[in-house]
């Protein structure tokens, strides 16, 4: 990798990049105008540690996930930017068979709703042979042994889950079931879009518990997806926070979660109602999430939600600056925050 | 007040064909009651019987079993023609305010059906409908003039809710049953949204009956009333809200408070904090035993073999009203903490 890129974790002398993420712009194309939905975003994924890419509705995270893989559809478009990933080069330069051999033995995604992916007419294992068949996996027999230990690491029983139809598991089992098919072909690099979204409570511990040491276990990379605070907090070593296509902040999650510098972090945090503490804490956010067709093209775009806004708010777009290291946030009167 | 007794929901068993399953007990006689503008919020996984319950209250559902009690009036003692208005007086809104919508019809639509009834009622003319539909938005904190002509898609999901909200207060509801009504709103509009109903709550002295699986969220709305803990259709810990999170007894309360994401950095984990992870798919206990004791790590004999009736917990630092169904009640610390810090948010 170059030597002028900033390594989001340099805190951690040994940090590598395993993606690196460098003025991804994103365009829709509408009717109505074109919308921005990733806009100049520059982001370091470093190995062997989970990142969370947190944000709204609105906020382009998924966008983000899809131009990893290099995945965005009609009416997106990546408009300037790159994708690198270590060894693989620049994804969105790969085509065709490239591509495919990227996606799945390099880059296991599980998608949002990913429980409701799987083919109702056919047995689970059966889908997890298609899959390696697709993928020229040469001994379908070690792809299922390879399963079957998969599901007895995520508490299930191998002879039960790999036999039943899709509808016979329940959704916490369906879920665990999409991270296996994403983990059986042994990537590097696990992408997961809101992995927990459908799930209960009692259920979405125990699948992060299982991301979690499954991550470590099998030294992945892994990216997160998500809405939710508390799953960042859970598991996440680095949260990036996302809002109008923009990275507003990113760092390590203790350091973040614990100092957060953007007004739009601080403002979600404490919106969060929390089990133990005083209640009136907590306070609402105003306004409404990001709505990509009323962004404004010049200067912040959390300002009409910001109580911190200054006259060069509505002028300039704030760039993604270090604060401390490997702490950066995007916001004119970070200073002014702190006090 | 409204008193639920010993309310039982079973779904009969389908025989042959693709969809086949045997009899589901939803509710196993659950007994709750609701003071005039209380709070009262209602956890547990899906499949809980939480929805069901919730469904009944507002006269949507049957119940086999039980009885529902509105200001002393038993329900079950009325033709069905006369339980009408007093069901119309408990008021549900659904989880997604998506589909809770005509997409076709604008907000005044919505709001005029229901009022155009009660104006039919009330013997009051069109302008009424038009003023009180008014009153209704700026109530739940939308700008009336600029909402009334819109369609939903032009609303964001948090706006959306506020117009189901105020399309229940047409009928001047006495209870509000709030059926995970911030799960599908976006993380920064959720807050208000639970203030809004804590607000209608005080200025309308509306009860409020919160059902959702975050607990955190259920506290927030019954900080000053009680929280139930269903599991499988029977209700397991009852009581006031804080002493419930504090002080839990019963395992699966302990687990479902485990289970709520630490903030690491801003909090600590409480010490007895534990996360089941075996036995999360065996939901179907079998034989006469405690319907927990199959996933619980504290289970004995005796649980496998008799059912725990929900008693209370004659503790010294206990409330009369904590209420739990279990063998062994042993209070456990799994909440997480904030850690101080002088820089707190």
């Amino acid at each position: 990798m170059g030597a002028d890129l900033k390594v989001i974790g340099n805190a951690d002398q040994d940090a590598q990049v395993e993606c690196q993420i460098r003025d991804l712009t994103v365009i829709f194309t509408t009717d109505s105008g074109d919308f921005p939905a990733l806009n100049h975003v520059n982001l370091d994924i470093i190995k062997n540690k989970i990142t969370a890419i947190v944000g709204e509705s609105g906020s382009g995270k998924s966008t983000l996930g899809l131009a990893i893989l290099n995945g965005v559809a009609f009416p997106g478009k990546v408009t300037e930017g790159s994708v690198e990933f270590a060894e693989h080069g620049n994804v969105l330069k790969l085509r065709g068979k490239a591509l495919r051999h990227f996606r799945g033995p390099v880059v296991g995604t599980v998608f949002q709703a990913s429980q409701n992916a799987m083919n109702p007419l056919a047995r689970v294992g059966k889908q997890i042979l298609d899959l390696g068949r697709s993928h020229h996996y040469k001994d379908p027999r070690k792809l299922l042994h390879e399963a079957e230990n998969l599901a007895r690491r995520m508490a299930m029983d191998p002879s039960r889950v790999l036999t039943a139809y899709p509808h016979q598991l329940s959704g916490g089992m369906r879920q665990r079931m999409g991270i296996i098919m994403a983990l059986v072909l042994k990537p590097k690099v696990l992408l997961l879009d809101e992995p927990t979204t459908a799930l209960d409570l009692l259920t979405q511990s125990a699948v992060l518990e299982i991301i979690r040491s499954i991550h470590r276990e099998r030294h992945l990379t892994t990216i997160l997806i998500t809405h939710d605070m508390g799953v960042v907090a859970e598991v996440s070593d680095y949260i990036v926070v996302m809002y109008a296509g923009r990275v507003v902040e990113q760092g390590s999650t203790h350091d973040t979660l614990r100092d957060p510098r953007h007004p739009y972090t601080r403002a979600i945090l404490r919106a969060i109602p929390r089990l133990t503490g005083d209640l009136n804490r907590a306070r609402p956010l105003e306004g409404s999430p990001p709505d990509l067709t009323q962004i404004p093209a010049t200067g912040c775009v959390f300002r009409s939600r910001c109580s911190y806004r200054a006259p060069q708010c509505d002028l300039v777009a704030p760039l993604l600056e270090s604060v401390d290291t490997g702490h950066f946030v995007a916001c004119h009167q970070e200073g002014l925050i702190r006090d | 007040m409204i008193e639920v007794r010993k309310l039982e929901k079973v779904y009969p068993p389908v025989v042959g064909g693709l969809l086949s399953h045997n009899e589901v007990r939803a509710l196993r006689g659950v007994s709750l009651s609701i003071s005039d503008g209380g709070a009262l919020s209602i956890i547990g996984e899906s499949g809980c019987g939480k929805t069901t319950f919730g469904r009944i209250l507002a006269g949507l559902e049957s119940y086999s079993g039980g009885d529902i009690a509105m200001d002393g009036v038993a329900l079950n003692s009325l033709p069905n023609n006369e339980r009408q208005p007093y069901f119309r007086r408990i008021q549900l809104i659904h989880q997604d305010p998506y589909t809770a919508l005509n997409p076709s019809h604008t907000i005044l639509h919505a709001m005029a059906v229901p009022l155009r009834i009660q104006a039919k009622l009330q013997k009051k003319n069109d302008d009424w409908i038009l003023n009180r539909s008014k009153e209704l938005l700026a109530m739940v904190g939308l700008d009336p003039v600029g909402t009334l002509y819109k369609y939903p898609h032009a609303l964001s999901g948090g706006q959306r809710q506020r117009v189901v909200i105020a399309r229940a207060l047409t009928v001047d509801p006495k209870i509000l049953v709030a059926d995970e009504a911030v799960s599908m709103i976006d993380v920064s509009m959720r807050l208000s949204i639970l203030n809004l109903l804590s607000d209608l709550r005080v200025r309308l002295r509306i009860g409020i009956v919160f059902i959702t699986h975050d607990v955190a969220a259920a506290r927030y709305i019954a900080k000053d009333g009680e929280l139930c803990v269903l599991y499988r259709g029977e209700v397991v810990e009852y009581g006031q809200t804080d002493e419930i999170i504090v002080r839990p007894v019963h395992p699966y309360t302990q687990a479902m408070l485990s289970a709520m994401p630490v903030l690491r950095g801003l909090e600590e984990a409480g010490p007895d904090r534990y996360i089941p992870l075996e036995g999360m798919d065996d939901f179907e206990g079998q034989g006469s035993g405690c319907l927990f004791a199959p996933r619980c790590r504290h289970a004995t004999a005796r649980c496998q073999e008799q059912h725990p009736d929900l008693v209370p917990w004659d503790d010294r630092l206990s409330s009369s009203s904590h209420h739990h169904a279990c063998f062994y009640p042993i209070p456990r610390n799994v909440v997480a903490r904030p850690i101080n810090r002088e820089n707190a948010l």
